[in-house]
């Protein structure tokens, strides 16, 4: 079990009450993924998985990656095929992180070993840049403005 | 571990939170969906020259916003809506506590299933769709499965 603080709650994975939220990633291959995430992150893994069903798992800040090898269609899912992006340029829903130094993230990051698109940009209202992990799935980095208070 | 004790925030004081951004087509309604099913609380809803919405739910925060070409900072990157529903990368996974209350209560308030929740190794499971189709997982695991 482990737990995060957030907005002065606590969540639990598993939780014993209510929900806790985590954020799935089809990979090619689950131990490049979590080490990637460790490393870069400094996230903690707790189930490296196995073949026969059990996923990865790894804490992140407040939250948690499921990452899992891809197939075909489940009874819970009779239509849904999953795969990793296959094309990494089009894309729908990407994790993001948002940090409060995004020059230090940045800097930290990239010794660690993240890719990075570009460095920095200002853009409205942030100062933000995208990583790809390896499999191409992209993260956004973002900096809110100092007079920026929502989200 | 490092961060025992830490509390989460958005935007961070210091270090990072984690946030998921999903490509929507109306802000608004995908804003209201994940209040009105998950009890989430908007703290912004975001304008059309830049701002997204931001929506807490439970531990973390969804940012929606429409789609579009590149920006300087994604040169190569062009964001929509999930093309075809059914071919799926990624995904928001919810764990719950007791997946038979979760799935009662939030069809009654208007989630759409794609199934009951079925049994599965370590866990059971079911998946509703968004309004723009995104997959979300909600899964509880069997008693004694303590990973994560």
């Amino acid at each position: 079990m482990s737990e995060v603080h957030v907005e002065q709650k606590t969540y639990e994975m598993p939780p014993k009450e209510g929900i806790t939220i985590a954020h799935f990633l089809t990979v090619a291959d689950v131990d490049r993924s979590l080490q990637f995430y460790s490393k870069v992150f400094g996230g903690r893994i707790l189930s490296k998985g196995d073949t026969i069903g059990a996923p990865g798992y790894l804490q992140i800040a407040n939250t948690w990656l499921i990452v899992n090898p891809g197939g075909g269609p489940t009874p819970d899912k009779p239509t849904v095929v999953l795969s990793v992006p296959p094309d990494p340029n089009k894309v729908s829903s990407f994790m993001n992180i948002r940090v409060a130094d995004i020059q230090a993230c940045y800097t930290l990051w990239k010794e660690r070993g993240a890719e990075f698109i570009t460095e920095p940009k200002p853009k409205y209202g942030e100062t933000r840049c995208y990583i790809r992990d390896p499999d191409g799935y992209i993260i956004e980095v973002g900096q809110s403005n100092p007079d920026i208070t929502y989200g | 571990m490092a961060n025992a004790g830490k509390n989460y925030e958005i935007p961070p004081r210091d270090g990072f939170t984690v946030a998921h951004f999903l490509t929507v087509t109306d802000v608004d309604r995908s804003a209201r969906f994940y209040e009105k099913v998950f009890g989430g609380r908007i703290v912004t809803r975001g304008n059309s020259i830049g701002a997204p919405a931001f929506v807490q739910i439970a531990n973390t925060w969804l940012i929606l916003y429409f789609g579009g070409g590149p920006t300087p900072d994604k040169p190569t990157v062009t964001l929509s809506v999930p093309a075809d529903p059914n071919m799926v990368s990624s995904f928001m996974n919810i764990r719950v506590a007791d997946i038979q209350a979760c799935y009662d209560l939030w069809r009654s308030r208007g989630a759409e299933f794609l199934t009951e929740p079925k049994d599965k190794p370590g866990e059971t499971c079911c998946y509703l769709r968004d309004p723009d189709g995104y997959l979300i997982e909600v899964g509880q695991n069997k008693p004694g499965v303590t990973y994560g």
